[in-house]
């Protein structure tokens, strides 16, 4: 099969639903005529014009609720935010436009909206954000977290077609990572997460670009003898408990990646979801999360490794919680 | 304001005698439902306090009226004359008020952000300012499926201090969107004198630094507001661009009635010398269209159907238990909402 980028993966995903729906509509800053700074949108002015393909001014709310009033009117925006600091300015048009348009009018309206943004961005304080956590709190919502090229693109035709607002976290490093893309259309419904790799010492969970890291401590711990189950649940909302929960069922160990801080952070939802579950019994060490420690993404890149979970902090965890018989 | 399009704002639309009643009818059906809705709250009788547009009906009224069907509305949280301008019932507004079984959102929110899709009003918002993108990207929807109908903004002068109405003007006159921005200034924000929170008379002046007009009416005048309005909505239909309008206005009452006055007696009696209601009805009857024996028809028949409609309100039960649940997405989440 053919490799491509998962900016093309994403892309092509963009055309391939705007061809076929002419409801669909791209708004952002710099997508039009530059194509996107990470090249998402590149081509689409040229394909389909610029009454579907927007540039806008820089008003992060403004546009979003723009977005929010054409999709209670039928159209199905996808709106681009360039960094997840940014989105902060639209919070008020997401958490109570968007997320809340279908319960105030008991479904007479709702917003299929896509929030497509970036996360682990050129990284300082603001733009290098992740800050999924904010929105996989707010019932409404719907938040969708690819790992792969192959993934981004179902999982962005989905959230496309999806009736909820989506918010659509694209982490940097997806852009120029290459993998097999289908090139006819194809959906991945959400709420079904990916077994990545299949290990029965200890299951461990991660999601956007922590699934690289964690494959690669996984193959590393496979040479000390621990088979490391690795799971992609790549939707947060709606969220695949029960392929978690069988999944420790059968380890009895979990560790939880994510880049985002810890506290308040995805990953403590998931390992209280497993707690709460029939998994309880079957645990024979402590949960165990590697995430950010609840510090602002510095500038220095030496900083910043201290800050950002990688392949060494997962393997750390994991012989933690093999240490446990 | 953009001098060479002033002209072009102040052609006129023709109002029949019967356009006028039926104007005055809207007016004073608000103004009751208002009273009344007061007076229910105070009784226990609705959960809910209106915020009283007694004074503004005008804007409502005036602006809603020569819409067509297909045309879209957003109501500001004091613009209850939208509903009526726009055919939505007294039982229904009610049904919203109390969150009963039978309301629009089935109990999930109250009248004054209910939607009403089948009406052409779209639900907004308690933070104040935050539908206007909304309603903007309405017009946008509107003209993308290649239609020529048009939205109303309503708002508050409060609501014009916030990032989002001005990114919403800005966004709006750039994309030439199908908007009339309606601006209803009843000099404060809750207790906040407008004079506190900007640095110039009239709002209207900040359509310029959008490259929109931007016009002063007299918010108490509902032919005034209705002529502004015909010419911004025509502007917008025909592609031209949006426009702002500031409906001058008083707010007769306090802000909310969990609220106290804060102005003088004086200030409060002072409104009431321009009561649009007056104003349209002194008119009505000097042409001879309305006479004082009709007006009292129409205010017996008023509170006739607002006695009927509270008392079949009253008959509906509260939502089902289950009903908190439905519609948070398309589908129930179940377990996979963790």
């Amino acid at each position: 099969m053919r490799l491509l980028r998962g900016n093309q993966a994403l892309c092509e995903a963009l055309t391939q639903e705007m061809t076929q729906d002419e409801r669909v509509f791209v708004m952002g800053e710099d997508v039009a005529a530059h194509g996107g700074i990470y090249r998402v949108t590149e081509g689409l002015l040229t394909c389909f014009g610029p009454t579907r393909v927007m540039d806008t001014p820089i008003s992060e709310s403004g546009f979003v609720g723009l977005a929010v009033g054409a999709a209670m009117l039928g159209m199905r925006p996808v709106v681009e935010i360039m960094s997840c600091g940014w989105i902060t300015v639209a919070m008020d048009q997401i958490v109570n436009s968007a997320a809340k348009v279908r319960y105030v009018n008991n479904g007479g309206m709702h917003v299929p909206v896509v929030i497509r943004t970036v996360i682990s961005g050129s990284g300082n304080v603001y733009t290098g954000q992740e800050l999924e956590a904010w929105f996989f709190h707010v019932p409404g919502l719907k938040v969708v977290a690819p790992s792969n090229p192959y993934d981004a693109k179902g999982l962005l035709i989905s959230s496309i077609r999806d009736p909820d607002p989506v918010i659509f976290f694209e982490h940097k490093s997806l852009y120029s990572m290459r993998g097999e893309v289908p090139e006819e259309t194809y959906v991945l419904p959400f709420g079904q997460a990916k077994v990545r790799r299949e290990g029965s010492d200890v299951t461990v969970v991660a999601y956007s670009g922590m699934v690289a890291v964690a494959e690669e401590a996984a193959h590393e711990l496979a040479g000390e003898g621990v088979e490391a189950e690795v799971i992609d649940p790549r939707t947060l909302v709606p969220f695949d408990k029960k392929t978690i929960v069988e999944s420790v069922c059968k380890t009895g160990r979990l560790v939880v990646v994510h880049e985002s801080v810890r506290r308040g952070g995805v990953g403590a939802e998931i390992a209280a979801a497993v707690i709460d579950s029939d998994a309880f019994g079957y645990l024979r060490a402590p949960i165990l999360r590697v995430t950010n420690p609840g510090v602002p993404i510095p500038f220095s890149a030496t900083l910043r490794k201290i800050v950002s979970p990688g392949k060494d902090e997962v393997v750390a965890a994991v012989r933690r919680v093999m240490a446990y018989a | 304001m953009i001098t060479s399009e002033v002209s072009y704002l102040k052609s006129s639309a023709i109002l029949k005698p019967d356009d006028l009643v039926r104007m005055y009818r809207l007016m004073l059906l608000s103004r009751r439902f208002t009273e009344c809705s007061l007076e229910w709250y105070r009784e226990g009788r609705l959960p809910h306090g209106l915020h009283p547009s007694i004074g503004q009906e005008a804007i409502g009224v005036g602006a809603c009226y020569g819409l067509r069907p297909g045309d879209w509305v957003l109501p500001s949280l004091r613009t209850t004359e939208a509903f009526w301008t726009r055919d939505v019932s007294i039982l229904q507004q009610l049904n919203a008020e109390m969150g009963n079984a039978a309301s629009v959102s089935r109990g999930k929110e109250a009248s004054h952000h209910a939607g009403y899709p089948g009406n052409g009003i779209l639900s907004g918002t308690s933070i104040v300012g935050g539908s206007i993108p909304v309603a903007v990207g309405a017009g946008l929807a509107l003209r993308m499926q290649g239609t020529d109908h048009v939205v109303i903004s309503f708002f508050g002068d409060g609501a014009s201090n916030r990032g989002d109405f001005h990114e919403a003007l800005n966004l709006a006159s750039v994309l030439k969107v199908p908007v009339v921005f309606v601006c209803e200034n009843n000099g404060y924000a809750q207790t906040v004198p407008a004079s506190t929170a900007m640095a110039l008379k009239d709002i209207a002046d900040r359509a310029a630094g959008y490259g929109m007009p931007g016009l002063v009416i007299d918010g108490q005048d509902v032919e005034a507001v209705y002529q502004a309005t015909q010419s911004a909505i025509q502007r917008a239909r025909t592609g031209v661009g949006p426009t702002l309008l500031e409906c001058k206005t008083n707010r007769f009452r306090v802000h909310h009635p969990f609220f106290e006055e804060d102005r003088s007696p004086d200030e409060v009696a002072r409104c009431w010398e321009r009561d649009p209601i007056e104003i349209l009805g002194a008119r009505l009857k000097e042409k001879g269209w309305l006479g004082q024996a009709d007006i009292e028809r129409m205010e017996q028949q008023i509170r006739q159907e607002l006695e009927e409609a509270i008392r079949e309100a009253e008959a509906v039960p509260t939502p089902t238990p289950e009903e908190v649940f439905t519609q948070i997405y398309a589908e129930s989440l179940g377990e996979m909402g963790l």
